[in-house]
């Protein structure tokens, strides 16, 4: 178990983060959500003891003190990895780092796994973005941490990698680890994860059971398809909170009633499909974003 | 332990690097060529241009004799530096042709030698440019000798007091104590060697900094710094870059000062005794160490390569200063310029290795040197552990002195 209690970081006096409290269960996935500059990145880094925080501390199963390094994986926002070596003498570097026993069988397991197998001699700038980033994901696994911190580690993946990542990730939930990751896609948040904090201007803004969070947070809304395409754009719904999403506006049920809401847009609009829908996680993000400004 | 693991991998990974394998090797090999080849071009006078030059001799008599010296003195050249071809004339009445073959470039200037020369010694020289001091000074002191003897024998000198009078001095150069003359050879290396262990000195402590300051760049601007820092902490970090690269300097080192023994041994020149050797590796250490503070600093402030070597040119502007000053530092080594510049931190590495090459320093002098070189490393790697810490993660943010000097204060 992971415990962040009052953490605050502040750059310039600007406040990065304040008194930002979490507790993040062993053998769970957490997702941790937050617009840009939210404070994602600085909690992340002092949770990673790259940054002392200013106040606060952070608690390893209780203990004050940082596990040892062969004990977390860490996957960056954005992509570090040496360019000029090659792939084999990247992971052969950090798990001698970490101590990692039998290393050159657990890379070329990892390698195959990943459909880079006949690309251990390559040099890392010679791999697509996507094959660094499958490389990246390797190197924050290859020494079996039980802490696993992972930021946006979905960026630059296709379907099918997107598809092993959460194979895996599935696997080390279920061999007891933790896993802690920060994600912009709200789908594979809600796919993956068991809990949730969201953070908005270094702020927590809810934290908690994805579900509990989701039906708390959750508005109804109506799920509304024009008949014709280009309606989604039309002004009839500006006069609603609403967004649009793969070809249908979805209004939050507010102080009218359904019927009102309905018989309003018919007057302006032919409607192909109404109905009543939960909020995915996406809405309630932005719901709650916005309700934190 | 964790350092020594990132010094290894900095170590093994820039020494089979082809640029380290071409800038260790390529350096004896370049320094021995142009060495060598500079000694082959004087002594086989390629690479000369022989001038030529005209002369109006208006005293139709010393013109002659200068020529015939001069093709003595020139004789066992392939390519004189100069020749003269001589015209018994007036200068008014030659004037115009003289001046023609000049701006046609057949000749590169002319001399007049007046009338009364004798008693007058003034020549006259016309010329295109007046890049010709050092035949002028040939023809000056070569007339000189010419009219002194001339002089001497309007006094009835005879030809064996003329002898008396002129003769050359011998310098025999011994070792205090030694029997044996010193040889030309030892005299140039004597001179040459202080240079040349100041200058691997320079190279040495440079190429480490350098190398420090790139792969510090590199892990920052490739973002490997967050996982390196992930895995160990910012001083196993700091530490074993900096002992990677000072291994890597050391080794490097070594490979100059194995050619200049061997070098020295094949020539029979003893210029590196053991402890030049020994303090050689002490003050490339501390030296290294200082550099290394200030670029792993200068490092983690910048984002790209081109603005950090900015910053860090004033810094190697300061390290040159040795390299400049070097004859000053032989000819005085225990001026008092000499000896205060020998204890500023920067410098005092350079100034020291040039001091104990020629033997004109003091073990007192040896450990202040060493024991203010330990503290200014301290302090330099204590400060830039500081600067590292804080600056290595801000990316995009131009650092201004405050707020440095707001980081070395927390």
């Amino acid at each position: 178990m992971i415990e962040l209690q009052g953490i605050s970081k502040t750059y310039d006096s600007i406040a990065a983060v304040s008194d930002l409290n979490m507790t993040i269960q062993a053998g769970r996935i957490y997702g941790f959500l937050g617009p840009n500059g939210a404070g994602k990145t600085t909690a992340i880094r002092m949770l990673m003891n790259i940054i002392i925080p200013d106040t606060g501390s952070i608690l390893f199963d209780g203990i004050s003190q940082r596990p040892p390094s062969n004990q977390i994986g860490y996957l960056p926002e954005e992509r570090g990895l040496y360019q000029k070596i090659s792939v084999f003498e990247t992971l052969q570097y950090f798990a001698h780092l970490r101590d990692v026993s039998d290393p050159n069988t657990k890379i070329k397991d990892y390698l195959q796994r990943f459909d880079l197998g006949t690309r251990l001699q390559s040099k890392v700038s010679e791999l697509s973005k996507g094959n660094q980033q499958k490389l990246q994901f390797i190197n924050t696994i290859l020494h079996d941490p039980q802490y696993i911190v992972l930021d946006e580690p979905f960026s630059g993946l296709d379907p099918v990698n997107q598809l092993l990542l959460k194979e895996i990730l599935e696997e080390k939930k279920q061999a007891g680890k933790t896993i802690i990751f920060s994600s912009h896609q709200m789908d594979q948040v809600e796919k993956l994860c068991d809990d949730v904090a969201l953070i908005n201007h270094g702020y927590l803004v809810t934290a908690g059971d994805l579900s509990t969070i989701m039906k708390s947070e959750g508005l109804p809304q109506l799920q509304v398809t024009p008949v014709d395409e280009e309606d989604l754009t039309h002004k009839c719904f500006s006069a609603y909170d609403s967004i649009e999403k793969d070809g249908s506006i979805y209004i939050e049920i507010g102080t009218q009633s359904k019927q009102e809401i309905i018989s309003t847009l018919n007057k302006s609009i032919d409607l192909k499909t109404v109905r009543v829908a939960e909020q995915g996680l996406e809405e309630i993000f932005i719901h709650l974003v916005k309700g934190s400004q | 332990m964790n350092a020594w693991k990132i010094a290894w991998f900095e170590y093994r990974r820039r020494i089979r690097s082809k640029w380290f394998i071409i800038g260790t090797f390529g350096m004896p090999i370049l320094i021995l060529v142009i060495t060598l080849g500079t000694g082959y071009l004087a002594g086989s006078g390629a690479g000369i241009e022989t001038k030529h030059f005209g002369m109006i001799d208006e005293t139709a008599r010393y013109g002659e004799q200068l020529t015939d010296i001069l093709d003595k003195r020139f004789a066992d050249k392939e390519a004189p530096p100069f020749r003269i071809a001589v015209t018994n004339g007036s200068y008014e009445s030659l004037q115009t042709q003289f001046d023609a073959l000049v701006d046609d470039k057949t000749l590169d200037g002319y001399f007049v030698l007046p009338h009364d020369f004798l008693s007058n010694p003034t020549i006259r020289n016309y010329s295109r440019s007046s890049s010709n001091f050092r035949s002028t000074d040939i023809i000056k002191s070569e007339l000189k000798e010419l009219l002194i003897k001339e002089r001497a024998i309007n006094l009835d000198l005879s030809a064996e007091v003329l002898d008396e009078i002129f003769f050359d001095i011998d310098i025999a150069h011994f070792e205090v104590g030694a029997s044996e003359e010193r040889e030309t050879d030892e005299l140039i290396a004597d001179y040459i060697a202080p240079f040349i262990f100041m200058f691997l000195l320079f190279l040495g402590i440079f190429t480490g900094g350098q190398l420090l300051l790139r792969a510090v760049l590199e892990e920052r601007s490739s973002r490997v710094i967050e996982v390196l820092l992930s895995t160990v902490s910012y001083n196993e970090l700091m530490g074993g870059k900096i002992l990677g690269l000072g291994l890597l300097g050391l080794t490097q080192s070594s490979i100059y000062l194995l050619v200049s023994f061997f070098a020295g041994n094949y020539y029979e020149l003893s210029i590196l005794t053991p402890a030049i050797g020994l303090l050689y590796f002490t003050y490339f250490i501390l030296g290294y160490l200082l550099y290394a503070g200030i670029y792993i600093g200068v490092g983690a402030l910048f984002d790209s390569e081109q603005e950090a070597q900015q910053a860090i040119q004033i810094i190697t502007f300061i390290a040159i200063i040795p390299m400049v000053l070097w004859t000053l530092v032989i000819e005085n080594p225990n001026s008092t310029l000499v000896n205060v510049l020998s204890y500023i931190p920067l410098v005092t590495p350079f100034f020291m290795m040039i001091k104990i090459a020629i033997g004109e320093t003091t073990n007192i002098q040896v450990l202040t040197t060493i024991i203010l070189m330990m503290v200014s490393v301290y302090g330099s790697i204590r400060l830039s552990a500081k600067v590292f810490r804080t600056g290595i993660l801000l990316y995009g943010k131009r650092i201004t002195l405050p707020e440095i000097y707001r980081w070395i204060r927390a």
